[in-house]
């Protein structure tokens, strides 16, 4: 009769708390965005599945020695994964649309207000009872709104890592919602007449331009700030692997292999962090709408910047392409070309939006750097 | 309360400065893009691709003892369609 008490105790229904299960179904949430509704499916999965395992009793998976803390820590914590997948996210970037048209980068500077001005929002929402966010956390969850996973993740965990599974999780949550969320304030801030405007065709850009411009970034990310090195250095290396074209092997490690298997340890670390006690309160309610607002404004700034540039720009410029200056690549880019076709069938303005898409990272990442000086 | 307003005035500094500073970041980008890429992209222009009237003539000059890419993509094709036939029948069988 003992050993069966104890077999009784072993086993997961005896030791189930209420907190686990709901996590449980918070991971299987995750699972079901990413598998039926093909949300940010390769982040989503595995870290629907972390947040699954890490709250299994008695398995320890993110305890002391367990392999999610392994993975927590030595991959996570020290920001290595989210340099790595930088470092991916660079050799697959093509700046030929920024550098041909280099005033997008002003759309990418007007997208980050969201971040910023979010900063606000997190220190309000102190007001409510149970919500206690200090500077570093309000500028943590504001990164949100530079809709770039790798950056929101690096930041969160220099600077508030108890909030790391929220902001990860409203981060790329609301990154998969860009077709949603975004097309209702474009449409909201811009004429159809401004919809229509078709821009004229971009130069083609030579092979030392793209080769020399990742060292150009990183050598005023040195001079100016080098709090964001660890990000745009990374991000400058995988595209100088890209453009040099001598090194093709390492380029396609890092656009393949290399992201792709940091990406299923990255999704089960950040999954790990989502434990019932550091998810299931009020301050996750408050991330994700802060989330949300920060995303809402960075679009709608990107918008209305492109609109002031319309205004005094000799060339034609899309207000459309303004709401690719928040990151989400190539996303962004893509639901700016599909508003743009809804008005105008042969308005074809996904090249054109990419360069305020790919200024969004550099932005995002910039602002990174920023936070990390003044608060980190 | 007082805490509260010494946060937001800490807020309002860091949302002014972090928008400058990205602003300045990113308008010195447009500068180095618009003065030094520029100025490159004119004195080392990407080398003209050889044109395809002299890469015809140089097919046609198979005699020259070199096998002629053409010819190379046209035995490989005739290879391949043997071969795709000829699994077919095998798996047909």
């Amino acid at each position: 009769m003992d050993n069966l008490n104890k077999l009784w105790l072993s086993t997961g229904l005896a030791n189930f708390e209420l907190g686990q299960v709901i996590m449980m179904l918070v991971g299987c949430g995750l699972l079901y965005l990413a598998i039926a509704r093909k949300f940010e499916p390769l982040l989503l999965l595995p870290m629907g599945f972390g947040a699954v395992l890490t709250n299994i009793p008695m398995a320890g998976f993110s305890e002391a020695g367990g392999f999610l803390s392994y993975v927590y820590h030595g991959g996570i914590e020290t920001g290595i994964f989210p340099l790595i997948i930088f470092m991916g996210v660079g050799a697959m970037t093509d700046f030929g649309a920024l550098i041909a048209n280099p005033k997008t980068l002003l759309l990418g500077a007007a997208a980050q207000t969201g971040i910023f001005v979010t900063l606000f929002g997190a220190i309000a929402l102190n007001a409510v009872p149970g919500i206690e966010f200090t500077l570093k956390d309000a500028s943590a969850i504001a990164i949100i709104g530079g809709a770039d996973g790798p950056t929101a993740i690096f930041l969160a965990t220099k600077l508030a890592p108890e909030l790391l599974g929220a902001i990860a999780v409203a981060a790329y949550s609301y990154m998969a919602l860009v077709p949603i969320i975004q097309p209702p304030i474009m449409r909201a801030l811009t004429t159809l007449e401004e919809r229509k405007i078709e821009m004229a065709q971009l130069r083609p850009v030579t092979k030392i331009e793209k080769v020399i411009f990742p060292l150009g970034v990183l050598l005023m990310t040195i001079f100016f700030l080098p709090a964001a090195t660890p990000l745009v250095g990374m991000f400058c290396l995988g595209n100088l692997m890209r453009e040099s074209g001598v090194v093709d092997r390492l380029s396609s490690t890092a656009q393949n292999e290399l992201i792709n298997i940091t990406t299923i340890l990255l999704g089960l670390g950040v999954g790990s962090k989502l434990s019932a006690e550091a998810f299931l309160n009020v301050e996750t309610l408050g991330i994700l709408a802060l989330g949300a607002i920060a995303f809402s404004i960075g679009t709608a700034s990107g918008v209305l910047m492109a609109k002031v540039m319309n205004k005094f720009s000799k060339v034609p410029i899309n207000p459309l392409i303004g709401a690719a200056g928040v990151s989400a690549v190539p996303m962004a880019a893509r639901v700016a070309n599909k508003v743009g076709l809804e008005a105008n069938p042969h308005n074809f303005l996904l090249m054109h939006a990419m360069g305020p898409n790919v200024a969004g990272v550099l932005g995002s990442a910039v602002a990174a750097g920023i936070l990390l000086a003044l608060v980190g | 309360m007082n805490s509260m307003a010494e946060q937001f005035l800490e807020a309002g500094t860091l949302m002014v400065t972090g928008m400058v500073v990205v602003f300045a970041f990113l308008s010195l980008l447009i500068l180095f893009i618009t003065t030094v890429l520029a100025k490159l992209a004119v004195k080392f222009p990407d080398t003209i691709a050889p044109s395809t009237n002299r890469s015809n003539k140089k097919h046609n000059k198979a005699a020259s003892g070199e096998i002629s890419p053409a010819i190379v993509a046209a035995i490989s094709g005739s290879i391949n369609r043997y071969r795709q036939k000829h699994s077919q029948q095998n798996s047909k069988k």
